[in-house]
């Protein structure tokens, strides 16, 4: 059955917060347009608010920069940075492009889910604590296989190095 | 033309974009200072922008993002009589698989490029540069913005370039992850806050560009060599590497230095500067060191993941615009995968092509559907569950998608992937229940781009 | 630039153009098809669907046209050459109608666009009996609702972003973006609950295939089955041109038809929903006489006649008429008020107007009644004969305190106490006429066959048959003759009417 209408919309989020005004007034001031800022906007909301950007951010950011929240949506499921869901408290990028593949970048794949408990990547594991994501090509080819934990680039990195990055994580 | 091999058969370097590259804080602008940084542009600022413009275009200098186009004849579209705001959009997505050269120009030497972008950007009359750095390159953003700061700060950058009345401004755009940004329109749309979903041309960029204004968009390597063009004249840049062809106007040649890149299989991956003309074999064999021990060398990919593969027997070619393209291949990045006889050439189109299906950003139907029809058609191989009639269809998928779309992320797709099957059909057929014994195939020239 | 190219050969012949048109628009002035989908000629060209391929000659790869500028080069002085069915374009096309269909889902049996799809149509036409793939199609969300007024199904969508363009560039309230990337980009809409812009059901006509549907005509009906006219909104005076659709006495569906000077493509989704009424329960069906004991009886078309006749002769009195009759009802009713001594006035709602395709005033030919000195009725006029199509025009209190003795009235509910004899008076759906909408452009509003009661007497012959009643000399003009006078009238003098121009003033593609 169709649902008669649309949920119910989110609850905006004041935004920016005042943690963050000033870093936003200063991005807008780059641009001769307000939409123009919402890439590096929504990167420091991510980053602000749990490493995603829920329904009632979104609404925040789109209010903020007057544009539409399909807009904002439209822009979280085309980044592969993004995160549009609950995304745990560490966040792991393995790069699945060819050159790591050949080094070897299917074992950290591996590792990386058993590490997070986590059935596949793009969902977090089973504890909350991990979000591992397939990533393509992360630009550190001639040092590959890459990882990226938390924003930090790892290279020449081996299943061994790997569980030992997400074991120091808390 | 004299060779450039030593007596050893050794094929130089020539360090001119990576002569800071080893230098301890070369990133900071004094020690920048202290290797000449800027000195070019004062040079730059004292000339007419015209006649710059004249030098980059005597240079022949051509765009290092892969595509090639000359530099010179890019910035000369710009309409002079304008009254609208102009940018410089600095290409540093860097989303080409397997090239990572310009993220050693940004994070070591980040004053070169600020300077090439000033060049430019007096040259061409744009007053806002935006550096469109991928988001997958946190220290990159990090140096350029230091950059930008210390030049801000020494009067480099703002109101009064230098103490000219030339006025300019620069700010780093973060990228957040997106292959399809790295081809120039698609780049805009992601500056203007969009997708980056790329724009049907005309109109070209030159015209409207950015915000709708008149734009040039460049890709790091080919600013950062503006410098030294101004410094030494373009006849002194045109006079390296290839020359072109007189007899083929489309043989423009390959003029300068490049950055050239090995990763993959081989036993010491990097980055090195030389004058164009050194084979593949060379690159691979005097600098990568050859495969790794007790294995050879089976394909390469010559720049990034969007060329055709050459085999083993093909290596023998000089890495240049032109020369790649004859032997039906191109020069893309010039950073090359590289794969020994241990792969599993299948499984490489898999991932291929799963890239291209993940990356294809959705707008136009044939790459929207194709890539991801490739990558399904490449696993049903790969499970064993392949036919012969797959490698049929898969040719005349190439035929509907190379050519027929926006941009050109799909004709990216089709020729990596048509040149393996072409040149490793016995893979394909191996895999395939009752083919299992197909000879290797013989056929492996004239294959590629067209 | 006197030596600019101004001409494009189009499978071998030669067609003038104009600066910047693209070739799908001269090929389309010139009768010739090419399949298009995410062209549209009211939005940008997107030059995402890739089907539109033609053949350039000169160049190996087809070429979309949508996108393809008639004129060349500037380098080159020779006009350009194009194919539109050689190997090379319709190769093209053929690899992208494959492409589309790889994930579609196929499902015309059951799905509501089906008669009226570009796709199924196209598909038929050049596609292959044999599908090549086997694999698994990509699943994506359906059902997913667009508001209260319509459905999305991604999985039929083929991401033309013709909705996207419409919200953005004709209403600009950007409610629709693309969200994901590669097979598995959609259409979303803003989670702000409700897609409430007043003319958000123009998406669902301009959907190329069953993407977009209307909750209010899904699953009614197949189009085959339907009976289509030629007609005008009449929910508000902008003469909006649109296409009636009915089956079997039942008024099914409204969409708007193209007219440059008027509406483009578009209308708002009030008027897509204001026939309802017209299928009321409470229709009236045959004509009706009050009984010496105050009871209604049905009586045939003659003695209702006789009687009506009979019950002005002795009640004369002025004509209230519903603001949405036509230019020659109203001519006839003067007439008739006329023959009582009496005039003829109107009455129509005002309301809230939005600037483009809404007004204020809501009756349909008021400026009509006003070219015609038809004076606008006051809130409680006294009258004899009462016209009402529309509850909002005429409501319950100005009924009653018409005293009205002879009712027209396409609802049964809509009569007044007062009324000695009743007449079924068929929609506006039902009826043929002119209408002057508020700017003054005259236009033919289209009779449906297949909306309303069958054997409705036609409004017009029953008003000269009143007249002829009560005027012994009247000479009968019938609806032509009535035309013949309103073109002579002064106050038509710059009117065009439709029925006198070529090609009539609103008609379409």
């Amino acid at each position: 059955m169709i649902p008669p209408t649309n949920s119910a919309p989110p609850v905006a989020v004041q935004f920016p917060p005042k943690e963050l005004k000033k870093e936003c007034e200063d991005i807008l001031s780059r641009y001769p347009t307000r939409m123009a800022a919402c890439l590096p906007i929504l990167l420091l909301a991510q980053k602000h608010y749990d490493n995603w950007v829920s329904p009632e951010v979104e609404a925040g950011v789109a209010e903020y920069l007057g544009v539409s929240d399909s807009h904002i949506r439209g822009l979280l499921t085309f980044y592969a940075m993004y995160n549009a869901k609950p995304a745990g408290r560490h966040e792991v990028w393995v790069c699945r492009t060819l050159t790591c593949m050949l080094r070897g970048a299917g074992k950290l794949r591996d590792t990386a889910l058993g590490c997070a408990k986590a059935k596949t990547t793009g969902e977090v594991g089973e504890d909350g604590k991990f979000l591992v994501k397939d990533m393509e090509c992360l630009g550190l080819c001639e040092v590959a296989p890459a990882v990226f934990v938390d924003g930090e680039a790892h290279v020449d990195v081996t299943p061994e190095k790997l569980t030992e990055l997400m074991e120091a994580c808390d | 033309m004299a060779s450039k091999r030593d007596k050893d058969g050794r094929y130089p370097e020539t360090k001119i974009l990576s002569k800071n590259f080893g230098v301890k804080d070369s990133w900071t602008l004094k020690v920048a200072k202290k290797n000449g940084a800027y000195k070019n542009l004062e040079k730059a600022l004292k000339m007419a922008p015209a006649d710059i413009i004249e030098e980059v275009k005597t240079s022949r200098v051509r765009g290092r993002g892969g595509a090639g186009f000359p530099t010179g004849v890019k910035w000369g579209f710009v309409p002079t009589e304008s009254d609208k705001p102009k940018y410089l959009v600095l290409n540093a997505d860097e989303s080409e698989p397997g090239t990572f050269k310009d993220r050693y120009l940004m994070e070591l030497d980040p004053h070169l490029v600020l300077e090439g972008c000033l060049i430019c950007a007096y040259a061409c009359g744009l007053s806002t540069i935006y550096i469109y750095v991928r988001g997958e390159y946190p220290k990159s953003q990090e140096r350029l913005w230091g950059a930008i700061e210390e030049a801000r700060k020494a009067g480099i950058l703002g109101k009064s370039v230098m103490g000219s009345d030339f006025a300019c401004e620069a700010y780093v755009h973060t990228g957040a992850g997106a292959y399809i940004c790295g081809e120039e329109t698609g780049m805009l749309e992601s500056l203007e806050g969009k997708r980056g979903h790329p724009r049907i041309k005309p109109p070209f960029p030159a015209v409207e560009g950015a915000f709708g204004c008149p734009t040039v968009i460049n890709n790091v390597e080919t600013l950062a060599h503006v410098p030294c063009i101004i410094e030494n004249g373009g006849q002194w840049f045109a006079d390296m590497g290839i020359q072109p062809d007189p007899d083929n106007p489309r043989a423009m040649g390959s003029s300068g230095t490049k950055l050239m890149g090995l990763s993959g299989d081989i036993k010491t991956p990097g980055v090195w500067e030389f004058e164009f003309g050194i084979t593949l074999r060379e690159l691979i064999e005097q600098y990568g060191e050859g495969a790794l021990d007790g294995r050879k060398v089976k394909a390469v990919i010559p720049g990034g993941l969007s060329m055709p593969v050459l085999t083993a027997d093909e290596l023998d070619v000089p890495m240049g615009f032109d020369a790649l393209v004859k032997v039906g291949s191109g020069l893309g990045t010039a950073t090359a995968i590289v794969m020994d006889d241990s792969r599993d050439m299948v499984e490489v189109c898999e991932n291929i092509a799963h890239f291209f299906a993940d990356e294809s950003c959705g707008q136009c139907t044939p790459c929207r559907e194709g890539c991801h029809w490739m990558e399904k058609i490449f696993a049903r191989i790969q499970g064993g569950e392949g036919t012969p009639a797959d490698l049929d269809l898969l040719e005349r998928l190439f035929i509907n998608i190379e050519g027929r779309t926006i941009c050109a992320l799909a004709d990216a797709a089709v020729w990596p992937l048509r040149s393996i099957i072409r040149k490793f059909r016995h893979e394909f057929l191996a895999k395939m229940p009752g083919h299992e014994d197909a000879p290797a195939s013989t056929e492996t020239a004239g294959v590629g781009a067209s | 630039m006197g030596d600019a190219v101004n001409t494009i050969f189009i499978n071998g012949t030669e067609y003038p153009f104009k600066p910047g048109q693209t070739v799908i628009q001269v090929a389309q002035e010139n009768g010739i098809d090419i399949q298009h989908y995410c062209y549209h000629p009211g939005l940008s060209i997107a030059g995402n669907c890739r089907i539109c391929m033609i053949e350039v000659e000169g160049n190996p790869q087809p070429q979309i046209s949508c996108k393809l500028d008639c004129a060349p080069p500037p380098w080159i002085k020779e006009p350009l050459r194009v194919q539109t069915e050689s190997e090379v374009a319709k190769q093209g096309r053929e690899g992208t109608m494959e492409m589309l269909l790889v994930n579609h889902p196929l499902d015309c049996p059951i799905c509501d666009q089906a008669g009226e799809c570009h796709l199924q149509d196209y598909s038929y036409e050049v596609g292959q009996g044999q599908a090549s793939t086997t694999t698994a199609k990509t699943k994506l969300p359906k059902n997913v609702p667009f508001g209260s007024k319509i459905v999305y199904d991604a999985e039929r969508c083929i991401k033309c972003t013709l909705c996207v363009r419409f919200c953005e560039e004709i209403t600009e309230t950007n409610e629709l973006s693309m969200q994901g990337r590669g097979d598995e980009e959609m259409v979303v809409m803003t989670s702000k609950g409700e897609f409430d812009t007043p003319y958000s059901m123009n998406i669902i006509d301009i959907c190329p295939v069953g993407a977009l549907t209307s909750r209010d005509f899904r699953f009614k009906s197949r189009l085959w089955f339907m009976d289509f006219a030629n007609s005008i909104d009449t929910s508000s005076a902008k003469g909006v041109n649109i296409v009636t659709g009915g089956r079997n006495g039942t008024f099914l569906r409204i969409e708007p038809r193209y007219n440059a000077s008027i509406n483009d493509w578009w209308m708002a989704d009030e008027g897509r929903v204001a026939y309802k009424y017209v299928n009321s329960p409470s229709r009236l069906e045959t004509a009706l006489v009050r009984d010496a004991d105050g009871q209604f009886r049905v009586a045939n078309w003659e003695d209702a006649i006789s009687a009506a006749a009979e019950a002005l002769r002795s009640n004369p009195g002025d004509i209230l008429l519903d603001g949405g009759c036509t230019l020659e009802e109203m001519v006839l009713a003067k007439d008739l008020a006329g023959a009582m001594g009496k005039n003829a006035k109107f009455a129509a709602a005002t309301g809230e107007g939005d600037g483009w395709l809404v007004t204020e005033e809501k009756g349909a030919n008021a400026k009509g009644a006003e070219l015609l000195e038809v004076a606008r009725a006051k809130r409680a006029q006294a009258a004899s004969v009462l016209v009402i199509e529309r509850e909002e025009h005429v409501n319950a209190s100005m009924r009653e305190k018409s005293g009205a003795v002879v009712v027209f009235a396409t609802d049964g509910e809509h009569v007044p106490e007062s009324a000695e004899v009743v007449f079924p008076l068929p929609s506006w759906a039902e009826r043929e006429g002119t209408l002057v909408n508020i700017d003054g452009l005259a236009q033919w509003m289209e009779r449906n066959p297949a909306i309303g009661p069958n054997n409705l007497p036609v409004f017009v012959e029953i008003l000269e048959d009143l007249i002829g009643e009560l005027d012994d000399d009247y000479a009968w003009r019938g609806a032509d003759g009535v035309r013949a006078e309103i073109a002579a009238l002064p106050a038509f003098a710059k009117v065009a009417l439709p029925w006198q121009t070529e090609t009539p003033v609103g008609a379409g593609s």
